[in-house]
């Protein structure tokens, strides 16, 4: 093992030393003694500036306390890039597993349910297409009723299907990233009336391409070493081939992924929380108290504490996969 | 060598176009701020106050009120109209000027008059409002010796119909109706049957050519007797107005300031954020800025380097911003809930936040500065959290334990006293009032969510009634006291959002606007506050104070009380020595 620099090993702690306070400042938000919930104006200290009277970080031009609001901003970042994160890591992951693992010719289905599967897709797209809604009805109908009827001698005779797998993941990841992230996020949180989990969905939906793009690729890889070829050729059930000896090489990609995806969407919060989208009004966010310096340019501290919060927190989760303890000579 | 030339011939060309520009521009257009688009330039519709501005460029009534003097003056008509009363009915007869035409230089006559009160009566259009605000026109008799005279036939009676019954767009009846398909309806035809004139092929193809000619965005397909025309129009970003080389009223030579048009060029810059506005104020890229933040006007008013290049104007306003109940939500439907709640608003320390101090609170919708008609025996509305628990449970709710306050209705089913707050998104006051409510609120144990609206979304809410609370401006005058609009039951679903209406406030509401001695006027309009006030439709916060920041190469601004606070069509440059 090689020894860590000492900056390294600074930055790193200075980085987990960061995050363990933004943890812990979310977690004790509402104990903790503050003046002034971050939602409840004060009306008669508008936009006050720092450092004079009740408000230590001051206020904005609605009446808010800066302090209150980047605790409970903390909270919020953590409730929303956390769960997004890691939702967006689980579906990518799985979705990006999937697809590098089978391709396009080795999951196959019954030939029953390849029916089945593309009786749905029909029934899906006759609903979600233009045209008279009886005449899917009767497609739809005529298409079930067939199946049905022929399913199990269709079965019986014809081999099973190959699921190009690999192909629908791409194109998903093709639709989904062909649209800057930001514009997909605002235009679906303009949509969807603003909430927390609204968010968090957003975000996870406009997220797990990232993941599901670099799992693909290392499955695809995994998928050659001769280890995983000998694990076929003994027979090892598909689950215990991906989870037990597929997994353990991917975790390295989604480890490292994952404070990264942190800090990408926390950005992505607090950008569409300043654009004023995505949060109700008296969730207190770090974008939204940056957002507010809008009405008031002369008000230096709501850009420096938010601009700082968002900063230091982005670089810290961009420090925590070099993990110093862990490289090998 | 090439390069070298055509460099030289694009400098050249470029400085060439540039003066020829600057020729033709040589009075610079006056660019004024405007919060929203108009959305809208229907003249049956018209939804916003920028709306209504652009209508009155375009179009001219007969008519209009002079900002300077503060009172109605005839702008199409050649004079105040002429009262005569029956028992039961007013007759106004006017009389349309020599002078007035339209582009074609077709005379403007008494049946395009005829030809507008039938569209505003016509089934099939969007007629509410105008309903609304001039049903009281039954009739309109032309006299056969003059086609430019003729006589209003209003039912009861009202000082006010001297100056109402004149105060709408005149619309030409020739791009619309060239065969005059209106003309054999009388008004009270029109009015009578809806659903029986609607199969009358004439009205059908009336309402056909009227739908069709999309004057929502085209109002150039309906010329109108302004002084101005629409140029140019980039939803939300500008609209532009053309001075009419020729305008009927400039023969006139009138000092009556609704007979003169001066800006060649009025360029409404729509710029709905605040901060970029008062950017563009003192970067000289808006000349006007109306109501301006409190907090930037007080800023740039101190300062004394803006001193040279900056004017300021305040002034009294009959801009109100009121907090509504939309009575017909189940939890809002008696009184006691609508007074406990609005004692959660502090009015006092909303107006030193929102409004740094330049605003005034109001019992109700009369200005305080109405004199007598001003109700001032009745309370101010006061912050009283005690108050407004006392009142709840004098209504039926409950605290639960568990938090929140819920009752049982009068069909049997609980209630929970769990609301939203709708509003404007884009207003910083709104957003103070609406998270002040919410904490007061919350400190009682009821959930209020604030629900900042998009503005077309805000109004689609309003229209379908499916808002609960919400933050409104409504915008008055010291003329006319006709409150129907907003607050009569035959108005729910058109302007009153708050589906409020008891047959003693329409009673109310008719009286006042039929009564013709004005201390008996004074009489009911105090004892309309006093009903309003305790059946809290709606809770006026405060009456704002007009602050207007302008170029100082501007002159005749004629700053007012009246909207939209200026008179756009006086302004005029100061010349460059």
């Amino acid at each position: 093992m090689k020894q860590p620099r000492p900056t390294e090993l600074w930055a790193w702690w200075l980085a987990v030393a960061w995050l363990a306070l933004v943890v812990l400042v979310a977690l004790c938000a509402d104990f903790l003694p503050l003046s002034y919930p971050a939602a409840t104006p004060d009306l008669y200290a508008i936009t006050q500036p720092p450092f004079a009277g009740p408000h230590w970080l001051g206020t904005d031009p609605l009446g808010r306390d800066v302090l209150a609001g980047l605790i409970f901003g903390a909270r919020t970042a953590c409730l929303v890039s956390a769960p997004a994160g890691l939702a967006a890591a689980v579906i990518g992951t799985i979705l990006g597993s999937a697809a590098g693992y089978w391709g396009n010719q080795r999951l196959k289905l019954p030939a029953g349910l390849a029916f089945l599967l593309v009786g749905l897709l029909l029934f899906w797209g006759c609903f979600t297409g233009p045209g008279p809604w009886f005449l899917s009805w009767l497609v739809v109908v005529g298409l079930a009723l067939v199946a049905a009827a022929r399913l199990m001698r269709l079965s019986e005779r014809v081999a099973p299907q190959p699921l190009p797998l690999d192909t629908i993941v791409l194109s998903l990841l093709a639709l989904l990233t062909s649209v800057p992230q930001l514009v997909l996020a605002l235009a679906i949180a303009a949509v969807w009336p603003p909430s927390l989990s609204t968010l968090v969905a957003v975000l996870t939906f406009t997220y797990w391409p990232v993941t599901a793009q670099l799992v693909r690729a290392d499955m695809r890889r995994i998928r050659q070493l001769p280890y995983m070829e000998a694990a076929r050729a003994i027979g090892l059930p598909t689950w215990q081939i991906m989870g037990r000896h597929a997994f353990p090489l991917l975790w390295k990609t989604i480890r490292v992924t994952l404070p990264l995806s942190l800090a990408t969407l926390i950005g992505l919060e607090t950008t569409v929380s300043f654009l004023g989208v995505g949060l109700p009004l008296e969730t207190a966010s770090w974008g939204r108290t940056l957002a507010t310096a809008r009405l008031d340019f002369t008000a230096w501290w709501l850009i420096v504490f938010p601009a700082c919060a968002i900063l230091l927190t982005t670089l810290a989760l961009r420090q925590l996969p070099f993990y110093p303890f862990g490289k090998s000579s | 060598m090439k390069q070298r030339l055509f460099g030289f011939l694009v400098v050249v060309g470029s400085a060439l176009g540039a003066c020829s520009s600057h020729q033709q521009d040589s009075a610079p257009a006056i660019r004024i701020r405007w919060e929203r688009d108009p959305e809208n330039l229907n003249p049956l519709i018209l939804p916003n106050e920028n709306s209504l501005e652009a209508a009155n460029l375009l179009y001219s009534s007969l008519l209009a009120v002079d900002p300077g003097k503060q009172q109605f003056v005839p702008s199409l008509a050649e004079a105040l109209p002429t009262v005569e009363q029956t028992d039961s009915l007013t007759l106004l007869t006017y009389r349309i000027r020599a002078a007035a035409v339209w582009d074609n230089g077709r005379p403007v006559l008494a049946r395009d008059v005829a030809f507008t009160l039938k569209v505003m009566n016509c089934p099939g259009l969007p007629i509410e409002t105008n309903q609304a605000q001039w049903g009281f026109i039954r009739d309109i008799r032309l006299d056969p010796a003059d086609p430019r005279r003729f006589t209003l036939v209003c039912a009861g009676r009202s000082p006010e119909y001297r100056w109402s019954s004149g105060d709408y767009i005149i619309l030409p009846e020739y791009p619309l109706d060239p065969q005059g398909q209106l003309r054999p309806f009388s008004l009270a035809a029109l009015r009578a049957d809806t659903a029986g004139n609607q199969r009358n092929p004439a009205i059908s193809a009336f309402v056909g050519r009227y739908t069709q000619a999309q004057l929502d965005h085209h109002p150039e397909r309906l010329p109108g007797s302004g002084p101005y025309t629409l140029e140019a129009w980039a939803p939300g970003q500008y609209v532009t107005f053309k001075r009419k080389p020729k305008w009927w009223a400039d023969t006139l030579h009138s000092d009556l300031l609704p007979l003169q048009a001066r800006p060649l060029t009025l360029d409404y810059q729509i710029i709905p954020d605040e901060a970029t506005a008062v950017l563009a104020l003192r970067r000289g890229d808006v000349d006007v800025y109306p109501m301006m933040p409190a907090k930037e006007f007080q800023r740039l008013r101190r300062d004394s380097g803006n001193k040279s290049s900056l004017q300021f104007h305040t002034t009294e306003s009959y801009k109100m911003i009121t907090a509504c109940f939309n009575t017909r939500y189940a939890a809002l439907q008696d009184r006691l809930t609508r007074q406990a709640l609005s004692h959660l608003f502090d009015i006092p320390a909303l107006i030193q936040a929102t409004q740094l101090g330049m605003a005034y609170p109001s019992v109700g919708l009369i200005n305080p500065t109405a004199g007598h008609l001003y109700n001032d025996s009745l309370a101010l509305p006061t912050y009283d959290l005690v108050k407004a628990t006392a009142l709840l449970k004098k209504a039926g709710w409950q605290r639960k334990p568990t938090g929140g306050w819920a009752r049982r209705g009068v069909d049997g089913t609980t209630q929970q006293l769990t609301l939203t707050l709708s509003y404007r998104t884009g207003d910083p006051a709104f957003e103070t009032i609406a998270l002040q409510l919410r904490a007061a609120a919350g400190r009682l144990g009821i959930v209020i969510r604030p629900q900042p609206l998009e503005a077309s979304l805000f109004w689609e809410k309003l229209r379908s009634g499916s808002v609960q609370m919400y933050l409104f401006t409504v915008t008055g005058n010291p003329f006319v006291y006709n409150f129907a609009p907003i607050l009569h039951s035959k108005s729910i679903g058109a302007g009153n959002f708050t589906g409020f209406g008891t047959p003693t406030s329409d009673r109310l509401i008719e009286a006042i606007a039929a009564e013709e001695q004005e201390g008996h006027q004074a009489e009911l309009l105090r004892r309309f506050q006093r009903l309003m006030h305790e059946e809290k439709p709606l809770t006026v916060l405060f009456f704002l104070r007009s602050r207007l920041a302008a170029s100082s190469r501007l002159t005749t601004l004629q700053v007012t009380s009246l909207r939209p606070g200026y008179t756009a069509t006086a302004i005029q440059t100061k010349a460059v020595k």
